[in-house]
């Protein structure tokens, strides 16, 4: 099961609505899975700095390791802190290499992990249902225009916070994905990138569709490409949803295993798991068409 | 004519209040705002006329058996599944299973459908204005498929006695289909089947009769040879 959700507000400005759409859909698809809940934002762009949301632990000590998370990222230029349970948020100076930065923010303890960072993206995720989500984060009042969301229900690994979609192309800004399916050569393609030095955070074989895109993107592929060599190189089922901080697409894969249906208009791009998320969320007249195997569409903001 | 409004009811009220109206002796009913829900008017057993004024989450009108039934949005999986006469019509896409395992009646769609459209169908008619996707009539015993524009790949693999008519591109056929000519007057028949089937506007926009291509099974499955063993390789 898994409910994936995904949505572009294509006229609005910054101040568009995307996180009270991606909640109601997000609502309507809890009964597929209500394990745990996360969205992947696209707010206004950073000017000259990047924005992170850093998971400071396991066990609720988050107050006392906030501080020592602080001071690392200070050292980074890190300022404007909030903290929101699990989570630590604040903008940070601009960087080409981002590694040094997440070495340094995750060197505060085994538990932290960075778990997005971007000029516009935000990743927020948690163990329990869209509207426990919510209630920790009002992401009804996260504006923008893009993003993307996933409802999990777990069945091969464990539930937590860091084993929650979406997952973030680690290391990669603005990139994450949320992943409806499995991947089958997923233990292949794991041992291939960490014999390359790839730190895997989690055994949920959707964080490799994230690491997958990074790298692909990182040789200089651009989205639609990437998310098309998936279909070659990925086996099993996926109905995936890719968003950066300039585009959204959606991949499936050749058997069409999984469910997603797309609606786009002069006015806005939205995909879902099932119909009943789009007609929940977005009133009006328009249609709705499932993916065929193999389609590939992205669109830019 | 009885209306019911689904918007803030449960699935089962829904259908309870369908299976109400026809107990009632009213048979033409339109359900207001289905909102893509599922298993709506599932295993209705009479000839009532149902109209969902909006498009049908999965499994809409499956287990039919003479009910006529119009969704005029889009439907999710499996609708229609395993109908056994009657007439599903979706005015918009459908998801994946369309159509699966019918047993009799008349399946059509004004868009296109995806994914293992009529898969081992055992009677019936599915008809598709628009494209199909992905493995389309697979193991599919008998009864009539059309789709009037392009197919996806792995067409018609395995099949029994159905025969399969496509109007636009084929992506690639499947184990053991061919495309076989059409007999005299087939082509006729398979019009007046279209033009019975589609409103004018859709059935004029789609290719003649006589343009469509015929794909049925070319029989190397239905008996096991063990001299066509690299065949049996190939299917399994």
């Amino acid at each position: 099961m898994c409910g994936i959700v995904g949505y572009l507000d294509k006229i609005g400005a910054e101040g568009g609505n995307v996180g009270s759409v991606l909640l109601g859909m997000l609502n309507a698809l809890a009964c597929r899975g209500p394990d745990s809940a996360g969205v992947a934002l696209f707010g206004a762009r950073q000017s000259g700095q990047l924005v992170a949301q850093v998971k400071l632990g396991d066990n609720g000590n988050g107050t006392a390791r906030a501080g020592e998370v602080k001071i690392i990222a200070e050292k980074f230029g890190g300022r404007e802190f909030t903290q929101t349970g699990a989570y630590l948020r604040f903008v940070f100076g601009e960087t080409d290499d981002l590694k040094p930065f997440i070495t340094g923010v995750e060197g505060a303890g085994r538990d932290v992990e960075v778990v997005s960072v971007g000029r516009r993206l935000e990743i927020v995720k948690q163990v329990g249902s869209p509207s426990r989500l919510e209630q920790t984060f009002g992401i009804s009042e996260f504006h923008g225009k893009h993003g993307i969301g996933h409802t999990r229900l777990s069945t091969e690994s464990v539930v937590d916070l860091s084993h929650s979609q979406p997952f973030w192309g680690h290391g990669y800004p603005d990139l994450a994905i949320v992943h409806n399916g499995h991947i089958t050569n997923y233990h292949q393609l794991r041992r291939q990138y960490e014999q390359r030095g790839v730190r895997f955070y989690t055994e949920n074989d959707s964080e490799v569709v994230a690491i997958f895109l990074a790298d692909k993107l990182r040789q200089g592929a651009d989205v639609h490409a990437a998310m098309e060599s998936m279909i070659g190189e990925l086996d099993g089922s996926f109905s995936c949803l890719v968003a950066t901080d300039s585009a959204i697409g959606f991949v499936k894969d050749t058997f069409s295993f999984k469910p997603l249906v797309f609606a786009e208009t002069d006015d806005f791009v939205a995909v879902a798991t099932e119909e009943i998320a789009i007609r929940g969320a977005i009133k009006g007249d328009f249609t709705v068409r499932e993916a065929q195997a193999k389609e590939v569409q992205v669109w830019r903001r | 004519m009885a209306e019911i409004d689904a918007a803030g009811h449960t699935t089962r009220e829904i259908n309870a209040a369908i299976r109400q109206c026809i107990a009632d002796s009213c048979k033409e009913i339109t359900v207001r705002n289905p909102g893509a829900r599922h298993n709506l008017a599932v295993a209705i057993l009479d000839d009532a006329q149902i109209r969902l004024a909006g498009s049908a989450g999965y499994y809409c009108g499956g287990l039919i058996d003479g009910a006529s039934i119009e969704i005029e949005g889009s439907a999710g999986w499996g609708v229609a599944e395993s109908m056994l006469s009657g007439t599903v019509r979706v005015h918009g896409s459908a998801g994946s299973g369309a159509a699966a395992a019918i047993r009799g009646g008349t399946v059509v769609i004004h868009g296109d459908a995806a994914a293992r459209l009529g898969v081992s169908m055992k009677g019936g008619r599915v008809i598709v204005a628009g494209n199909c996707g992905y493995m389309a009539g697979f193991m599919a015993q008998k009864g009539t498929l059309v789709v009037c524009g392009d197919v996806g790949e792995a067409f018609a693999d395995s099949m029994y006695a159905t025969v399969c008519y496509v109007g636009g591109k084929i992506a690639n056929l499947g184990t053991d289909a061919v495309i076989a000519p059409m007999d005299p007057g087939e082509a006729e028949r398979l019009d007046e089947t279209l033009s019975a089937y589609l409103p004018a506007p859709l059935r004029d926009a789609k290719p003649a009769a006589a343009d469509f291509k015929k794909v049925v099974a070319g029989r190397k499955l239905w008996n096991f040879d063990k001299r066509e063993w690299r065949i049996w390789q190939e299917a399994l």
